[in-house]
C-alpha cells in the first residue's frame, strides 16, 4: 500500500476512533449516573416515609 | 418530584440532529477519499486537511464556549453555566487530541518528522496542556471553592485560543502558511473549498452532539452529588438525635 495512504486511513481512523470511544464513554456514564441517582432517590424517599411513619 | 423527571427519555441530542450528522459524515467521506482533487506537491495524505482544520476550528469554538459560559457563571453563578463549560472543555481536549494527532500524521511523511517545537505547534500543545490540566484539576478543587477555579482556568484557556491562530502569522513556523486570508499565494482549489467547508459542517455538526451529550451527563454528575450530599446530611443528622 501507498505509505502515504495509509497515514491517511490511520490519520482519519484515528480522529473517528477518539470522538466515538469519548462518545461510548460518555455514554456508558450516563447510564450509571441515571442508575445511580435513582437509587438515591429512592433510598431517600425510603428515609422520608420511615420518619414520617 | 422526582429528580429524575429532569432527565427524561427523551435523547439528549434530537434524532434529526444525530442523523445529520451520520449523514454528513458519510458524505464527507465520500468527498475526502473519492471525489476531491489531490493535491500537486504533497499528494493524497493533503487530504487530512479535511479533518484536521476542522477539529482545530471546533476545539477553538469550544474554548470560546466555555470560557464565555465561565465567564457567565462568575457573574450570575448559576450552575447551568458550569455544566456548559464542563462540556465543551472536555470537548476542547477531544477536538484538540484529534487536530494534534491529525497533523502529525501529515507532518511525518512531509516533513519527516513527526512533531517539532515551533510557535504553532507548541502554542497548540500548550493549549491542549492547559484544558488537560482543567480537567485534572476539577475533580482535585474543593467542591466549594471548585466552579470558580475551574472557570479561571478556562478564561486562561480562551485567552491562549488567539495566540494559536496567530502563531503562523506572527512567526516563522515549520507550520504551512494559513489558507484562510493567509495572503499572497494562499487560497484553494474551489474543488478543496467545497469539501473543506462541507468538513467544517460535519465537524461542527458533530461536535454539536457531542457537547449535547456531555451537558446533560454533567447536569446528572451534579444530581447525584447533590442527592449524595443530601443523604449524608439526613443520615447526619439522624445519628445526632
Amino acid at each position: 500500500m501507498d505509505p502515504q495512504l495509509s497515514f491517511l486511513f490511520w490519520g482519519y481512523a484515528i480522529g473517528w476512533l477518539l470522538i466515538f470511544g469519548y462518545l461510548f464513554w460518555i455514554a456508558q456514564k450516563e447510564k450509571t449516573l441515571r442508575k445511580k441517582v435513582a437509587e438515591l432517590q429512592e433510598a431517600m424517599e425510603e428515609r422520608w416515609k420511615q420518619k414520617k411513619a | 418530584m422526582s429528580m429524575l423527571s429532569e432527565f427524561d427519555d427523551r435523547p439528549a441530542v434530537p434524532l434529526w440532529l444525530l442523523a445529520a450528522s451520520a449523514l454528513a459524515m458519510v458524505v464527507h467521506m465520500y468527498l475526502v477519499f473519492v471525489w476531491v482533487p489531490t493535491e500537486a506537491a504533497q499528494g493524497i495524505v493533503q487530504r487530512l486537511f479535511y479533518f484536521h482544520v476542522p477539529a482545530a476550528m471546533a476545539q477553538f469554538t469550544a474554548s470560546f464556549l466555555g470560557g464565555i459560559a465561565a465567564i457567565l457563571f462568575l457573574v450570575k453563578r448559576d450552575n447551568r453555566y458550569d455544566d456548559l463549560s464542563l462540556a465543551a472543555n472536555e470537548t476542547v481536549v477531544i477536538f484538540g487530541l484529534v487536530n494534534i494527532l491529525l497533523g502529525m500524521m501529515w507532518a511525518k511523511p512531509i516533513w519527516g518528522i513527526w512533531w517539532t517545537w515551533d510557535a504553532r505547534l507548541t502554542s497548540a500543545f500548550l493549549l491542549l496542556f492547559l484544558y488537560g490540566a482543567y480537567l485534572v484539576i476539577r475533580p482535585a478543587a474543593p467542591v466549594e471553592h471548585r466552579a470558580v477555579i475551574c472557570a479561571v482556568v478556562c478564561i486562561i484557556g480562551m485567552a491562549d485560543v488567539p495566540l494559536v491562530y496567530l502563531s503562523n502569522r506572527l512567526f516563522r513556523t515549520q507550520h504551512p502558511a494559513p489558507v484562510i486570508g493567509g495572503g499572497r499565494g494562499s487560497g484553494m482549489e474551489p474543488r478543496m473549498w467545497v469539501v473543506f467547508m462541507f468538513g467544517i459542517f460535519t465537524v461542527m455538526l458533530l461536535w454539536s452532539c457531542v457537547l449535547m451529550i456531555r451537558r446533560r451527563v454533567a447536569r446528572l454528575e451534579r444530581a447525584a452529588a447533590d442527592l449524595t450530599r443530601r443523604s449524608h446530611e439526613m443520615e447526619d443528622l439522624r445519628s445526632y438525635r
